[in-house]
């Protein structure tokens, strides 16, 4: 039944494409409603996330059924595993695009501090990277995987720039907690973005290379341990 | 998507023994139905009603009605030779005839009147294409059939099969004496069958239940306990016994 289960890999990698799109959509509104303060796109956001956590639940049973009626092994079984993975991550990016959705209210009287404090370069970053992790699966490429975990890692840093450059403001303006708290969280939320992209490409690495990434030294989440926030 | 088959209250007995009891069900057009269950089901015994293989065994007795197209296969005046060229069948072990490749493919369209060398070789090219085997027979038409691998000779008894142009193929665990890769190229045919064809498959192997079928029924002690979509069979059944059997608890 090989001709069958090409098939419905092939129907599978559609839906996960299908799936990205969604989601890097849902994301690049978000950015553009915080960065313009546009509380209708914010709210048209919020809306859409709905339609990500059902098609979530299609690819899962998509791939319940090609498990328990085709009996995949090697790329095959990686592909199926990898997409499982890769839609949960998908799944919680969408929810990450409302939760920075939610923020454009409190600051889009703040646009110019969050521009002051790089949050327009670290979302910026973050979009490529999830343009990236998406194509990495689309292509099948193990080598931009690579690179995504290393822009992670900048981001990463990136970060940690901006959360001193809050404290920073706190300090000197008593006024400026409320606004700087709430990018503080919202700055949070764009880095976990960029995670899940990282994760992204280390299921393309399991994929392609069937190497397992998780918690050895080039895992980008394991590149945290040990250290402290700022 | 209409119904080829469709089975009404049957019951069938085996002497005092019954075998079959009020199977009701309706097989889909163009779709291949499994047949599962432990040995001793029924499985096999429901197949061979379908066309009316049973009747060469004197102690059955068959009630109900097994409806094909819109007559009872059953009735009084029903032309069972007629019938078996519409519902065609492959074995278990495959059965060709000790003839030449040719002739076994032939057979069954000659019997049926065709007489023209012309057309016989196109029904016998066009049915070994249609069951995959061709490519690998083309050169030695001529040769026997016996002397043939085990998993070609299945594919030369499924074109003989076609050759008189059935619309039902009934197939009795057809792969479960082959090798796992002439096993895949008999799925392989399946999934291309199915698109001219029904197909209604017993087999003893779930996974290839799974992997063939688009509709599956779970026989046990005789009875239906489940008939399903087999993509939902497998992943929800709701019959405990469906669930105990498909996971390989008992059977």
């Amino acid at each position: 039944m090989y001709q069958y289960l090409q098939e419905e890999l092939e129907q599978l990698k559609s839906k996960i494409i299908r799936m990205g799109s969604l989601v890097e959509t849902q994301i690049g509104d978000s950015f553009r409603a915080l960065f313009n303060g546009d509380i209708e796109l914010s709210e048209a956001v919020i809306q859409k996330d709905d339609e990500i956590d059902k098609f979530e639940i299609r690819i899962d049973k998509h791939c319940q059924r090609i498990f328990a009626l085709t009996q995949p092994v090697a790329y095959d079984l990686r592909l199926i595993m990898a997409s499982l993975m890769i839609n949960t991550d998908l799944e919680r990016m969408g929810d990450l695009a409302v939760s920075v959705s939610l923020k454009t209210k409190y600051l889009q009287d703040y646009v110019d501090l969050l521009h002051e404090m790089k949050i327009d370069e670290l979302a910026g970053k973050v979009h490529a990277i999830i343009r990236m992790s998406i194509d990495c699966f689309v292509n099948g490429d193990s080598d931009l995987a690579k690179e995504i975990i290393r822009v992670d890692r900048e981001i990463d840093r990136l970060e940690s720039e901006v959360f001193n450059m809050l404290t920073d403001r706190m300090k000197e303006d008593n006024e400026m907690i409320v606004p700087c708290s709430h990018i503080l969280t919202l700055t949070r939320n764009i880095e976990r973005l960029a995670d899940h992209a990282a994760n992204i490409a280390e299921d393309v690495i399991f994929l392609i290379d069937a190497k397992i990434m998780k918690h050895t030294k080039d895992s980008p989440k394991d590149s945290h341990k040990g250290e402290s926030q700022s | 998507m209409s119904h080829k088959i469709k089975t009404t209250g049957l019951n069938l007995f085996y002497g005092k023994t019954q075998a079959l009891i009020d199977v009701n069900i309706k097989i889909k057009e163009n779709h291949v139905t499994a047949l599962i269950g432990p040995s001793g089901c029924g499985k096999s015994t429901f197949l061979r009603t379908l066309n009316r293989l049973n009747d060469l065994i004197d102690s059955v007795r068959i009630e109900g009605e097994v409806i094909i197209g819109d007559e009872n296969i059953y009735d009084k005046g029903i032309d069972v030779v007629s019938l078996r060229k519409r519902v065609g069948m492959v074995f278990q072990k495959s059965n060709p005839f000790p003839k030449s490749i040719y002739e076994n493919i032939a057979y069954g369209p000659r019997i049926n009147g065709v007489s023209k060398r012309k057309s016989l070789d196109e029904i016998v090219e066009h049915s070994c294409k249609k069951a995959a085997i061709w490519d690998e027979v083309k050169d030695r038409l001529n040769d026997s059939a016996i002397g043939l691998s085990g998993g070609q000779q299945q594919r030369v008894c499924i074109a003989r099969a076609l050759a008189v142009e059935p619309d039902i193929l009934l197939m009795d665990e057809p792969a479960s004496a082959l090798d796992p890769i002439s096993t895949a190229k008999v799925e392989e045919l399946i999934y291309e069958l199915k698109k001219s064809l029904t197909i209604v498959i017993v087999t003893h192997n779930m996974q290839q239940a799974a992997r063939v079928s688009d509709f599956c029924a779970f026989f046990l002690s005789g009875e239906i306990i489940e008939f399903e979509e087999t993509a939902r069979m497998f992943t929800r059944p709701t019959n405990e016994k469906t669930q105990n059997y498909i996971s390989g608890k008992f059977g």
